[in-house]
């Protein structure tokens, strides 16, 4: 600890604290320019200087480490003068046209030249000047480099952060200027974080370009309902428009930092496509109706059916709140006494309940901040850099200034790549294999320390040509992994919810687990989701064999293919679908249209006209995330506030009153009449949740914690290895089709926002360079991808990274219907790849 | 593109350095060599070559006044006008060159032969006033030595 005195206060912080970060906490404010809290110290600016007695030259307090005994002057008319001075050689070049800049109200230059800059200069010379028109460097972003004061926040965040480092500091001295190569039209993952850091006008949103002054925007800060990262974000709207999306430094996980989705991906709020009143199938047609009359509908089906002994099931979307999820499944099981139910239709329902058992999602939340304060870190099952962007700059801007050996696994290459310390490329679903053939190689080092391992038996019957097989990974590299670990003292394992499309072998994580704990390691496992509200789902029960907090069920429940499986005999009554678009989601898209149409009841309720409501007999309209109340639980654990800040869309009405309307209508006795008071219910049902205040969640929310649960975890341990066959390739289809979310889109909702959709409307497909250059085929040609029922023409994009022989199309775009090409029970599909030349562009039945 | 032996030559740089980075400026001479000018096709290929980003070597090349961002004719004649040099007639220097040659600074000749630049110290102040012409410096100039200099240029 090191004792200061501040402008004569004393004050004793911590050694190494920066003379900024402690004059802040001793009550006095320095101003910063180049300064960022999360980026690497520049210094440049000279705005932030300072006087320490008995030095004679003034020191910039941003990189400047206090001494015991220093004594520091932050208001000394030295200071103040020589801070003016800078100030001004900031204004110097600066064109000052504050009325017609969109920054003006939110600058940091206006305010600190307001407030420390001079009111006179003595500069009279021209300025420099760039340009005369602002130019547009992106779908998202549109620059007026004159304005530029050169503190490269920008040129930092894209690199250090983002990792995107499409950014550079061009030129030198005074004509220094922040663009992109040759100032072209960037290509980059059109975050705006840039935009976000850039203290003037200079990186400007090209959406809320003269949209409005930022004094007569009304806000919210909500939580981000894409991905389970779960990143805090202010909506901003003006006269009930929505129009812009920011991040604040103070607030959340993500502090400064969105992603594309996150920060444009809003405007589907305002879509004129939103379903704003109920409907009702009327002679073969939906025709809107009022609630009373969807209602009364509601009831007599399921009325009906419960007076026949008929089948009800429900589906309900990974990215409602926990309080709909619960009252969701409340509704089904208590009123409607039915076990069938799911959230999603993409995942496997046995490996989903593995997956929350081997992650010990029973055990409370992990903050990312301590999963990420380890040694070694695996991340396994997931694209994690376009699925979970924030979680990705994360994991890159931590690893910068930590020791931290990186290591991913995975079918396809992605940015993350480049801070990993090891890249294991495998076949896709063999992420068991790899955690198997990782936990072998423990094993055979340390047989002696791993006699009460539980599981070894079945680990000792794995061989390592069997594993480099199936996984299509050389050995060297399994050995490597596991070397990492070995020599590490603590490993956090995080893994992604590819895991979850098949029958996967993650049994065997419990064994590593087990493995590197017995081995005296600290062990942390961090769940990586693509969707907001995934474990909040489970959580709440929302899963045919778990009840809220995880206890198990009595009686045999259908995931979402069990209920397809029962739709398609003809047995399923009724089916209640919530913001799950089954038809272009379920892996088999031709089985789910044919299973749901012999659903005899179909409700569906969402915000738009999906493919799976336009089947229904009764659709319901739900609202959006800026139009309810609630909590959303994130990958982490950690429970945040969703604020109503508009009122729904027409007739829509907030997820949970609906679930409620309907529970109302079969028995009058559920009634339930705000978020806060559902929350409290879920308190008792689920006592992780239990200390947990609603009302006072902040911005950066809450975890929930591990209780004093009876029994003993369920653990899955694997049985004897099973010997999955090696994937023989197929020369008439040599490839393997994987999905998932593109980095710009998430789910089919993004696709309904206008920025998203100028940056990329249209689904491509990605293949590793290798196969590009074996097909003679780059970025931008046109490709035929054929499966054995469905074909589409897509744009190639190439992967430099990834492994041979997978391709990789998003599961976000209407064009090409990628849940076409997979059989249900067949696993993952085979294509090939034909070059093409010409336009057209589309999927098709073949 | 790039010759065959260029891009050897570039990768072969690569080795003498721990960090890639460092190997920029090197590559940026021989597409200068090659091009006659730092190209912006040049500078792609650099990126492409050492796992870079384009905008990476973009600042290296307008950060330095050595690489040529546009073409130059056939003798670059950069004159130092720095301090030293400046005190010791540089201007007279720079205005008969231009005189000579007729163009202003920052142009070529429509011959294509000659490219008047104005540069920082060259490191040479002890015999200022001087030029720098391709690879060569030129020291103690007066008039009639550039008058010399020319003449041998052609
Ligand atoms: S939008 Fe994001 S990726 Fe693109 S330049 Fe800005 S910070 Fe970099
Ligand atoms: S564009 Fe903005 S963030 Fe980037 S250097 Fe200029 S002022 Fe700083
Ligand atoms: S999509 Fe995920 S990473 Fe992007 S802003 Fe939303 S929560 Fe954050
Ligand atoms: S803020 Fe300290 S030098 Fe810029
Ligand atoms: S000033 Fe001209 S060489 Fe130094």
């Amino acid at each position: 600890m090191a004792t200061v005195k501040i402008n004569g206060k004393e004050i004793t912080v911590e050694d190494g604290t920066l003379i900024l970060d402690a004059a802040t906490s001793a009550g006095f404010e320095i101003p910063t320019m180049c300064f960022h809290a999360r980026l690497s110290k520049l210094a440049s600016c000279r705005v932030c200087l300072v006087e320490i007695v008995g030095q004679k030259k003034l020191q910039p307090s941003c990189v400047t480490p206090v001494m015991h005994g220093m004594e520091v002057l932050t208001e000394s008319p030295v200071v103040k003068s020589a801070r003016s001075a800078m100030i001004d050689l900031l204004l110097a070049n600066h064109p000052l046209d504050c009325p017609v800049c969109d920054k003006g109200g939110e600058c940091e230059l206006q305010d600190i030249t307001f407030k420390f800059g001079p009111r006179k200069s003595p500069f009279g010379e021209e300025k420099r000047r760039f340009h005369e028109e602002d130019y547009i460097l992106s779908p998202v972003i549109i620059q007026n480099a004159n304005r530029c004061i050169q503190c490269k926040r920008c040129v930092r965040i894209c690199a250090e952060t983002v990792g995107a480092e499409v950014l550079g500091s061009i030129d030198r001295g005074a004509g220094t200027g922040e663009t992109s190569f040759v100032k072209e039209y960037l290509d980059c993952d059109h975050c705006g974080n840039c935009i976000e850091v850039c203290p003037v006008g200079s990186l400007m949103s090209r959406s809320f370009r003269y949209k409005s002054r930022p004094w007569d925007l009304k806000g919210v800060d909500t939580v981000c309902t894409y991905c389970g990262t779960g990143c805090q974000l202010t909506v901003q709207a003006r006269n009930g428009e929505v129009l812009r999306v920011i991040s604040k430094p103070d607030k959340g996980i993500n502090h400064e930092t969105l992603c594309a989705r996150g920060r444009y991906g809003y405007s589907f709020i305002n879509s004129h496509e939103r379903l704003v009143t109920p409907m009702i199938r009327k002679g073969g047609t939906l025709e809107p109706a009022t609630w009373d009359e969807a209602l009364k509908a509601i009831k007599e089906g399921i009325t009906g059916a419960i007076r026949n002994g008929g089948k009800i099931g429900g589906i309900a979307s990974s990215r409602l709140s926990n309080e709909e999820l619960y009252l969701f499944q409340r509704l089904m099981r208590v009123v409607l006494k039915t076990n069938h139910i799911d959230s999603g239709s993409r995942w496997n329902t046995g490996a989903v309940k593995t997956f929350t058992e081997v992650m010990e999602l029973s055990r409370g939340g992990v903050s990312i901040y301590d999963a990420l304060n380890t040694d070694t870190l695996l991340v396994i099952g997931s694209s994690i850099s376009d699925e979970n962007p924030v979680t990705d700059y994360m994991i890159r801007r931590l690893s910068q200034n930590k020791k931290m050996n990186i290591i991913i696994a995975s079918p396809r290459g992605m940015k993350l790549d480049s801070s990993a310390a090891l890249t294991l490329r495998h076949r896709p679903a063999a992420e068991g294999e790899i955690i198997s053939g990782i936990s072998r190689v423990l094993y055979d080092k340390n047989a002696d320390k791993l006699n009460d391992l539980s599981g070894k038996e079945p680990l000792k019957s794995i061989s390592k040509e069997n594993i480099s097989s199936l996984t299509g990974t050389d050995w060297g590299r399994i050995e490597s992994a596991a070397n990492f670990m070995s020599s590490s003292n603590s490993v956090t394992i995080a893994v992604g919810n590819d895991v979850l499309r098949g029958p996967s072998r993650l049994e065997f994580l419990n064994v590593l687990v087990g493995a590197l704990r017995l081995l005296g390691k600290e062990v942390k496992l961090f769940p990586v989701f693509d969707r907001a509200n995934q474990r909040g789902a489970w959580e709440m029960g929302v899963h045919p064999a778990m009840m809220p907090g995880y206890s198990a069920t009595a009686g045999n429940g259908l995931g979402c293919e069990g209920i397809l499986e029962a739709s398609s005999r003809g047995e399923m009554d009724v089916l209640y679908v919530i913001g799950e678009d089954i038809v272009s989601d379920f892996p088999d898209g031709r089985f789910a249209e044919e299973a749901l149409h012999r659903v005899k009841f179909l409700i569906v309720q969402d915000m738009f006209l999906t493919e799976t409501a336009k089947m229904a007999g009764v659709v319901l309209p739900g609202a959006s995330f800026v139009e309810k109340d609630g909590t959303f639980t994130n990958q982490e654990g950690r429970v945040q506030r969703l604020r109503r800040f508009l009122p729904p869309q027409g007739d829509a009405k907030a997820d949970w009153e609906i679930i409620a309307a309907v529970g109302a209508a079969v028995d009058p006795s559920f009634n339930y009449g705000s978020a806060a008071g559902i929350f409290g219910e879920i308190k008792e049902a689920a006592p992780m949740y239990r200390e947990i205040a609603f009302e006072s969640l902040d911005g950066s929310g809450a975890l929930i914690k591990e209780t004093n649960r009876k029994g003993t975890d369920l653990k899955s341990v694997p049985s004897v290895a099973s010997q999955m066959p090696a994937a023989s390739p197929d020369p008439d289809y040599p490839f393997v089709l994987i999905t998932g979310n593109h980095l710009y889109h998430s789910g089919r909702l993004s696709l309904r926002t206008d920025i998203l959709r100028d940056i990329l409307s249209e689904a491509i497909v990605e293949i590793s360079e290798e196969d590009a250059k074996d097909l003679k085929v780059g970025k931008g040609d046109k490709v035929v991808v054929k499966g054995e029922r469905y074909e589409a023409t897509l744009t190639v994009h190439v992967n430099k990274r990834s492994a041979k022989g997978v391709v990789f199309i998003p599961e976000n775009f209407t064009d090409v219907r990628v849940n076409m090409f997979f059989t249900k029970g067949e696993g993952l599909p085979r294509v090939r790849v034909l070059p093409l030349t010409g336009k057209s562009h589309g999927g098709g039945i073949k | 593109m790039l010759s065959e032996g260029a891009v050897k030559e570039i990768n072969d740089l690569t080795g003498k350095y721990a960090n890639k980075r460092s190997a920029v400026m090197p590559a940026l001479f021989v597409v200068q060599r090659e091009y006659g000018y730092v190209t912006e096709e040049g500078m792609r290929e650099v990126a492409n070559i050492l796992g870079l980003r384009p905008v990476q070597i973009f600042e290296v090349a307008t950060f330095y006044t050595m690489y040529n961002k546009k073409p130059v004719g056939k003798y670059h004649i950069q004159v130092c006008t720095n301090i030293s040099c400046s005190l010791l007639g540089a201007n007279h220097i720079v205005d008969f060159l231009s005189m000579r040659l007729g163009v202003k600074v920052k142009e070529t000749t429509p011959d294509k032969m000659f490219t008047l630049s104005t540069v920082e110290c060259l490191g040479s102040c002890g015999t200022a006033p001087m030029m720098q012409i391709n690879d060569r410096y030129y020291e103690d100039l007066t008039k009639e030595k550039i008058e010399e200099i020319l003449k041998g240029l052609k």
